[in-house]
């Protein structure tokens, strides 16, 4: 072959090789990097066969990224494991999803799974108040703590333009009478910003660059047990909960696979897996991580999740208008 | 034959992408109006934003690298002391590591928590976002990562200033000062204002430093802007975002043209001789010197260093606490694993693609110029030339949609990166083969002619081994810089094509921002091993090729 020619050759060898095989799983998901790296070896344990991938970002850049391959005619994707149902509701709704009518959903609340059994929960994520331990001496108690002029002013929250937990939290706190968007009003007026998605608010408030915080409490519990100057408060007010469903993507090419991980996702392994990781399980009889509590002794915000997604446009646009982009 | 396979190599690599994007940006607006697009896009408050941003802190920060760059070439230029190959090397430090490193260890630096002002005292006070989440603090990073390039073209004119002048002066009784501001200085000027112009043009492009700490920080650059807009919202923004790249790309090259227009007026032919005679350095520059130098390239990178060291982000830094699970941890992620496979596979294969096409380039470039060639050279140049955001939005319009004939989008592959990357780097390489083949005798191929070599054989047996170690050390140039590629990278990856530089960048986003320094040290140290190796090599490269020897 002539040399001009290598690198031409290279590249087609490169895109022929693409087309992925049958064992080979792609999994999108909003979960951490190293979480993901710990679960995939677990998976491979009980399934040795099947090879995981994986493409990480925020839930919203996550979705991005799905459309832009089907704009470009397919995406690799045949998991989604993302932060909140909204999400998961919008794709089902554009008919991407699988119904997966037989998935072992033994011991799981029904009221958790979407009635077509396209997606199903996979934990539960809970968003209360962390702060730094060496700038606050006296821990908040609540969501109305936290709007203190005092408190407020170094704060900061999660941005539901980036994170599928903050979708969740906005719609379900805007959805209660006593908060509203009033309640935003005030972080805002008292001086309370917005960073991008969780990791960048445990980043500022562990650096002590913030006091407070909005996030999601295995984020703020792992760092603590890491040694990070930071502690968690479930407010009594009640807090908003995710339950990072796992759906299977219609056009998978790997439909058999998909189902395995789905089903293993469910099983108690998985679960015992995702307690390690500082995660509430969503299985009866698997008991929450150490110093957690007891998940049917929290008091949870309700919310009703068809309204949270005919707004959620306009809420993004709200808290855009509130904290910037 | 030859010269219509690397036209299509180049309409492949950077006319097509690069075409698209012009004319996508000059797309009729909604409601069909000419150029409705781009008045719709020029219009909105976020472009005025983001442009007063980049104008603001690019300009903030060339006056950071021309001063210092001015003042370190002109120490170590004019005066001669101690470790001067080291004080060089470290000089150059902050543009050969990577500019998402240099953000992250700048950052660690100057935090509330800072394992180095810490002890010091120095740190700034808790409860305050990091004071380098600010249009300052971008301008800052850059000035100090584009200051290497002022600094070159100013020991380079410095080298060119006639000794015999200075000599001439001093003898005359002028006082050093005055030698310095009216003789040295005059002559060294316009080479100072085209490499500041310079660094203009890479402060325009720069992505690393303003994702880092202008995303926090809430200051918004072109290169940020279409990098959220087009991860925030996905390829149906394309149109948009093509109008902000145009507007990029019309910032860096009217720098650029800028640049061409002062060289060419401002030369002043001068009288070759010898050049000055450097003196030996009175203590306190020398001290000044390395004082600078630690501050600016070791203080970062030992702060960075250190975070990788603890286990959690605001943990204190100590004996106690420093150990080494963040190497373990990153390197037990089968993610980070590869990625470095990923970049290295992506630096090696840009680095051999980059010389294999250059070579045949350069050969025309000497024996058959004519016009096609003529057309070709701004081409090449241009994906280097333009900022690295605007050719990776090149390639994903052009790459998005399904290849004729084949049937299969590159968007989410390797082989989008390596267009990228091969488009990208490749002046890097023929620009000093094409130097050397000037330099090289037309004698010895008509020679070969003449004794009934073919073009191929007259190519492999006297044309390339004549230019091979100006190739080689162009190639080498290309590993180093797409090792820690990450603007390109940032828009292209995919899943299982993540590189060094994206994973970076993602580890400090998850809030995993020890993680993030512990990769960083990782692929610098593995950079240094680079550059040493190279080091030791040296003898056998082209005088020059290494930028930190003389």
């Amino acid at each position: 072959m002539h040399p001009r020619l290598a690198p031409l050759a290279a590249l087609l060898a490169v895109s022929a090789a693409m087309p992925v095989s049958a064992e080979t799983l792609t999994v999108y998901t909003s979960q951490p990097q190293d979480q993901m790296t710990a679960v995939i070896e677990a998976f491979n344990k009980d399934h040795p066969d099947i090879q995981v991938e994986l493409f990480r970002s925020g839930t919203t850049e996550v979705m991005a990224k799905l459309q832009a391959e089907y704009a470009a005619g397919g995406s690799p994707a045949d998991v989604m494991l993302i932060a909140d149902a909204v999400a998961m509701t919008q794709l089902k709704n554009d008919g991407r999803l699988y119904s997966y009518a037989e998935a072992k959903t033994d011991g799981i609340d029904p009221a958790l799974i979407d009635a077509d059994r396209t997606f199903f929960p996979t934990k539960l994520i809970t968003t209360g108040i962390v702060y730094n331990t060496d700038l606050v001496k006296e821990a908040p108690k609540s969501w109305a703590d936290l709007a203190a002029p005092e408190a407020a002013a170094s704060t900061i929250m999660p941005s539901p333009l980036y994170s599928g937990a903050a979708v969740i939290h906005v719609g379900t706190m805007t959805q209660q009478p006593e908060f509203g968007w009033k309640y935003y009003e005030t972080l805002a007026e008292n001086g309370a910003v917005a960073g991008q998605g969780n990791g960048t608010v445990i980043e500022a408030v562990a650096r002590g660059e913030k006091a407070y915080g909005v996030i999601i409490e295995y984020m703020a519990l792992n760092a603590k047990a890491k040694g990070s100057p930071v502690d968690f408060v479930f407010p009594q007010e009640g807090v908003s909960v995710i339950t990072q469903p796992v759906a299977i993507l219609k056009d998978t090419d790997a439909l058999e696979a998909a189902k395995t991980f789905v089903d293993w996702q469910l099983s108690r392994a998985a679960q015992e897996q995702s307690v390690e990781q500082g995660y509430f399980p969503v299985l009866e009889g698997v008991a929450p991580p150490a110093g957690y509590p007891d998940p049917k002794a929290l008091k949870l915000l309700s919310a009703d999740s068809g309204r949270m997604l005919a707004e959620d446009q306009e809420n993004k646009e709200a808290f855009a208008e509130l904290y910037g982009g | 034959m030859l010269l219509l396979l690397l036209f299509a190599h180049v309409l492949f690599t950077s006319l097509w992408p690069l075409g698209e994007l012009f004319a996508t940006a000059f797309r009729p607006g909604e409601d069909g109006t000419p150029l409705g697009l781009m008045a719709q896009v020029l219009a909105a408050r976020s472009t005025g934003r983001a442009l007063a941003n980049t104008l603001a802190t690019s300009a903030g920060s060339v006056a950071i690298s021309a001063a210092l760059g001015v003042s370190l070439a002109l120490a170590m230029g004019l005066a001669r002391m101690r470790g001067q190959g080291v004080l060089t090397f470290l000089i150059l430090m902050p543009v050969i590591i990577p500019s998402q490193t240099m953000a992250l260890a700048w950052i660690e630096l100057s935090g509330a928590g800072s394992p180095i002002l810490g002890p010091l005292g120095l740190a700034p006070p808790q409860g305050r976002p990091n004071p380098l989440y600010s249009a300052e603090g971008i301008a800052l990073v850059m000035g100090v990562e584009h200051m290497p390039l002022v600094f070159l073209a100013t020991r380079a004119a410095l080298r060119a200033v006639p000794g015999d002048l200075v000599e001439a002066a001093r003898i005359a009784g002028v006082p050093r000062w005055r030698r310095l501001c009216s003789i040295v200085l005059p002559i060294a000027f316009p080479a100072v204002l085209a490499s500041a112009l310079l660094a203009f043009t890479a402060a325009v492009g720069n992505f690393g430093v303003p994702a880092l700490l202008g995303i926090p920080g809430r200051i918004t650059v072109l290169t940020t802007l279409i990098y959220q807009r087009l991860n925030g919202f996905g390829p149906s923004v394309a149109g948009q975002v093509a109008v902000l790249a145009l507007l990029l790309t019309a910032l860096a090259v009217a720098a650029l043209a800028l640049r061409t227009l002062l060289l060419r007026r401002l030369q002043v032919p001068l009288t070759a001789g010898r050049p000055i005679e450097p003196g030996p350095a009175p203590p306190w520059v020398a001290a000044a010197v390395w004082l600078v130098v630690a501050l600016i390239a070791l203080a970062p990178l030992a702060a960075l260093a250190m975070t990788a060291l603890l286990p959690a982000i605001g943990v204190p830094f100590s004996l106690a606490t420093a150990g080494f699970e963040q190497f373990s941890q990153v390197l037990g992620n089968a993610g980070v694993r590869r990625a470095f496979a990923n970049s290295l596979f992506l630096a090696l294969a840009a680095a051999a693609g980059c010389m294999l096409v250059a070579l045949p380039y350069a050969y025309l470039y000497v024996h058959r110029r004519n016009l096609l060639l003529r057309l070709l050279d701004p081409l090449i140049e241009a994906p280097w030339v333009v900022p690295g955001t605007v050719v990776a939005l090149g390639m994903i319009l052009a790459f998005l949609n399904p290849l004729p004939v084949l049937e299969l989008s590159l968007y989410g592959t390797m082989a989008i990166l390596l267009i990228a990357y091969l488009a990208r780097f490749l002046p890097l390489v023929l620009r000093p083969v094409a130097a050397s083949a000037q330099m090289g005798d037309p004698a010895l191929d008509e020679a070969a002619r003449i004794a009934g070599a073919g073009l191929g054989r007259r190519l492999r047996a006297v044309f390339a081994p004549s230019v091979l170690p100006s190739a080689i050390a162009g190639g080498i140039l290309v590993l180093m810089t797409a090792l820690n590629e990450l603007t390109l990278s940032a828009l292209l990856w995919s899943s299982g094509h993540e590189t060094i530089g994206v994973m970076v960048f993602a580890l400090q986003y998850e809030g995993n921002s020890t993680a993030a320094a512990a990769v960083s040290v990782l692929s610098t140290l593995l950079l240094l091993a680079i550059c040493l190796f190279t080091a030791l090599c040296a003898r056998w490269l082209p005088k020059g090729a290494l930028p930190w020897q003389h």
